[in-house]
């Protein structure tokens, strides 16, 4: 009976916990607002740009005379003092928004964006359709998950938890290698 | 008459035994004349030593530099060392469809060999799929894709090899790639045989289930080996860029991870037979289709070596391979409802659907995001460019949630679980993910992201290792010192720890991932003598450039010096070579020195003379742990196909006949036996019982060897060495 108000406990701090971290990330995260070089905007500005005349590379990966001239490009406008957001635009306007690696998000190119998370989730919701009509098979039964929900029982000392865990392992590693040998008792727990 | 001739008609032998197989073992078959079934067995070995033939015909051409071999004089030159030259064989298409026929001659000829107990009415089938898929290799070596074709005027020396692949990586990236495209071919031919003759009974997944772990283990080794390749050559200071023919050598590998998965379901529950045989189709679809993107060059790569027209053949063959199988699917889909039956979602069933359901969601994301160009291309006359920021962001997210899953999957049990057991289980890794959220800002780590990532992982790995350590603590009251124990569990129960292997091996891989990811810095400089650049606490000082000139290459070296507080660590060089037959693609040296866990990874972009150089500098904290980790996956992978020792027979973990055990199972809400018949009454989870069921675990041991599935352990035994 010492365990209940114990288990509370240690959930209320583990909550607490939780509420800590995430002020703490928060915090963190936002008073870190991107102090990046100008080469890691460079970067992060190349990188999202394919490079033209090359097979499968971004303007930051390719080595071709184009590339080097569009970073060379890129450098100079983000030190005019351009976001990176202009200066994509400019090469959109450009070249197009094939030069995109990460299409824009709106008209036909919205699909690429929508259709693996759609798809993710008709894909749950069939298995979830699916294990509904499984379930319902076998109705003689009683519903688990109210057996789950219902009062814990609470009697039960650590010490037998673990004895039962045991039994548990060692039944599944016996079912495995039959020349496991397990202990002919569990020891003390009864 | 040249060696290459007798490569050629090798060729032609090889492809018309393959096509008597194929008739041979169908016809035996229909019309019981065994004698015909032995002699397509054989006809199998005689295709396999033909094609080693072939290819040692091709081997010698190369190597004896018989440049009167259109193939030999485009892939290699009088310079290259012998290594190259012989790695030149599948450098180009006609070589690696050589090679990948070859591949399949020796594993179906390695499951001809191993085959006297396998399931004797699958085994025709088995055969006559493998060989069908060898006829149309063959026929294309035999016409549109000869490597054996001679010109009429030999020139003196060749064009060598592309410089980007005379490289140690390529000498072992192309040939474990193509072999792991190739041996989804077995996992295939299996599921067609027991499509046709309806046998989907245990036997035939167990064989299955080996044959698909030898190829996911092949594969994950050919990307290794493949990121391992992009890192040391590419020069952009990365691994994995979501080009488009490293996407398609990944879609096979996730299905058959999740096949991997979604198969102990089948196995301990006789669930999910349709999705299982799903699965090993679309891997082979998939590795049919990765093979057919590299080679037509209808989606543009920086792999991509070879373009021909030969892709409208691997489509065709790809949309009978599909046609073919989807019908014999939809045909036999009747007789593969089995008994579902699903207790509750909060099991390890459960968490292995969540698991298929990410995986596939993974590897649709990536194909959808892969072909999306043609798509718009088609629809749109545009074509987008889908690249790394959109697969970083759509699979990200989903990549996380899988370590999650891989981290509570162990910690339930099958059937279900009590909330109060999972709690049980959970406490101490969740405990430990949120101290390492909580201290890990502290430390430095500015990202969400990354935040977000590392706590998931630690919470995994300390889940998986847990698991371990329960596991010895089990063996350990038997009397065994820890250490032995812990050896004896990866000795006896080699799927089980041998998974937890892999998934320690993936998240070692995962956290190299996200350091590499999140944490990479940068810098770009050009420099004079004397100068230097400051990096992540480097310093590196550029002394000059050193040239020097050889016969078939001119190499040039960029000298730096590497300082740390004061302290001269090393001199490094990176460079570049000149082939000059390929004298406007100099080729990298890149200088990768290894600092702890972070490396520092020096490219020559461009140079002027001796006394100025542009370098590309990035510092890759982590990225160590992507190989080790990849390693350890490997390892793992090797750990769960190891055959079990003859002096052990394997009891049967698979679904039992009800009959047998019925009344006799019990039922635990923490965690469950593996022997339970699928339709027992259950019980409820109260105390009472659960005391109950320590008590009746005796019982159920000793009635363990009395399952008719493993009433004969030496015949197990025997069907276990055949696979």
């Amino acid at each position: 009976m010492k365990r209940l108000p114990r288990q509370v406990l240690a959930s209320a701090a583990a909550l607490l916990l939780v509420a800590v971290i995430a002020l703490v990330w928060w915090l963190v995260y936002l008073s870190h607002p991107r102090a990046a070089t100008l080469d890691q905007r460079v970067a992060e500005v190349a990188s999202q740009l394919r490079c033209p005349v090359c097979q499968g590379e971004s303007v930051q990966d390719s080595p071709s005379e184009l590339a080097q001239q569009m970073r060379a490009v890129i450098r100079q406008q983000l030190q005019e003092g351009r976001s990176e957001q202009q200066v994509i635009q400019y090469f959109v306007d450009r070249y197009g928004e094939t030069i995109l690696w990460n299409p824009p998000r709106q008209g036909f190119s919205l699909l690429v964006w929508l259709i693996p998370p759609l798809t993710l989730l008709g894909g749950a919701m069939l298995i979830g359709f699916v294990l509904h009509e499984w379930r319902q098979r076998r109705p003689a039964q009683p519903d688990p998950a109210r057996t789950e929900i219902g009062p814990a029982p609470v009697d039960l000392v650590p010490d037998e938890e673990l004895e039962r865990y045991r039994a548990e392992l060692e039944a599944e590693l016996a079912a495995d290698d039959p020349l496991f040998e397990p202990l002919s008792r569990p020891r003390g727990s009864r | 008459m040249y060696v290459s001739d007798v490569g050629a008609s090798a060729i032609l032998l090889a492809l018309l035994f393959a096509i008597y197989t194929a008739v041979a073992a169908v016809l035996g078959t229909w019309r019981r004349n065994e004698a015909l079934v032995v002699s397509a067995r054989r006809a199998t070995l005689a295709v396999a030593a033909f094609l080693v033939l072939a290819s040692a015909a091709l081997a010698a051409s190369f190597l004896l530099h018989d440049f009167g071999v259109s193939y030999v004089a485009q892939h290699s030159s009088l310079s290259m060392p012998w290594y190259y030259v012989t790695a030149a064989f599948y450098g180009g298409q006609e070589g690696s469809l050589l090679y990948w026929a070859l591949t399949l001659a020796l594993f179906s000829a390695l499951f001809v060999l191993t085959s006297r107990r396998a399931p004797r009415a699958l085994v025709p089938y088995v055969l006559a799929t493998l060989m069908v898929i060898e006829t149309f290799f063959l026929l294309m070596l035999a016409t549109v894709s000869s490597p054996f074709v001679r010109l009429a005027h030999p020139p003196a020396d060749g064009v060598g090899l592309n410089p980007l692949l005379m490289d140690p990586g390529m000498l072992l990236h192309p040939p474990l790639l193509l072999m792991g495209y190739m041996s989804f071919s077995l996992p295939f031919a299996f599921a067609v045989a027991a499509m046709i003759t309806g046998r989907l009974d245990s036997e035939w997944l167990r064989a299955l289930r080996r044959w698909m772990l030898a190829a996911w283990t092949i594969q994950s080794a050919g990307l290794l080996m493949g990121a391992w390749w992009a890192y040391h050559v590419l020069g952009w200071g990365g691994y994995w860029g979501w080009d488009p023919v490293e996407n398609a050598a990944l879609l096979p590998w996730l299905t058959a991870t999740a096949f991997l998965h979604s198969t102990m379901v089948q196995e301990r529950r006789g669930m999910l037979k349709v999705w299982n045989l799903a699965l090993v189709i679309a891997s082979f679809a998939l590795s049919i289709f990765g093979t057919f993107e590299v080679r037509s060059g209808i989606i543009s790569s920086v792999h991509s070596f070879a373009y021909s027209a030969i892709g409208s053949y691997f489509l065709a063959f790809l949309a009978l391979v599909i046609v073919f199988s989807l019908s014999l699917f939809l045909f036999r889909l009747p007789r593969l409802r089995a008994e579902q039956e699903f207790d509750s979602v909060v099991s390890r069933e459960g968490i292995f659907l969540v698991n298929n359901l990410l995986l596939v969601g993974i590897a649709f994301a990536t194909l959808w995001g892969t072909l999306f160009p043609l798509i718009s291309a088609a629809v749109r006359h545009e074509e987008m460019s889908v690249g790394a920021p959109f697969y970083n962001q759509v699979t990200g997210p989903l990549f996380l949630l899988l370590l999650l899953a891989m981290g509570i999957g162990p910690l339930l049990a099958w059937r279900r679980t009590s909330l109060q057991a999972l709690r049980r289980n959970v406490g101490p890794p969740a405990l430990l993910a949120a101290l390492c959220a909580a201290v890990l800002p502290l430390l430095g780590v500015p990202s969400l992201w990354a935040n977000v990532a590392f706590s998931v992982c630690s919470f995994t790995g300390c889940a998986i290792l847990y698991e371990l350590w329960r596991g010895v603590r089990v063996r350990h009251r038997h009397g065994e010192p820890y250490l032995r124990a812990l050896l004896m569990l990866f000795a006896r129960y080699r799927r089980r720890y041998g998974g937890y292997l892999v998934h320690l091996g993936l998240l070692i891989l995962a956290i190299g991932v996200v350091g590499s990811h999140f944490f990479q810095q940068q810098r770009d400089a050009t420099l004079k003598p004397g100068q230097q650049v400051s990096i992540a606490g480097y310093q590196l000082l550029y002394l000059g450039n050193i040239e020097n000139f050889y016969p078939e290459k001119d190499v040039v070296m960029a000298q730096f010096q590497i300082w740390q507080h004061g302290q001269l660590l090393r001199y490094i060089y990176p460079g570049r070579q000149i082939y000059h037959n390929f004298s406007d693609q100099p080729a990298s040296m890149i200088s990768i020195t290894t600092y702890g866990l972070t490396d520092l990874y020096v490219f020559l972009e461009d140079w002027q003379g001796a006394a100025q150089a542009t370098v590309h500098i990035y510092v890759n904290p982590l990225t160590v742990l992507v190989w080790l980790g990849g390693l350890v996956m490997i390892l793992g992978g090797v750990v769960c196909w190891w055959p079990e020792s003859p002096a052990r027979s394997r009891f049967s973990r698979l679904a039992p006949p009800l009959a047998t055990v019925k009344g006799k199972g019990v039922e635990l809400p923490g965690r469950s036996f593996t022997q339970m018949a699928p339709t027992r009454p259950a019980l409820e989870a109260s105390s009472d019982k659960e005391r109950q069921a320590v008590a009746s675990v005796q019982p159920e041991r000793v009635a363990t060897p009395l399952l008719p599935d493993s009433s004969d352990p030496a015949s197990e035994r025997e069907k276990e060495a055949s696979q």
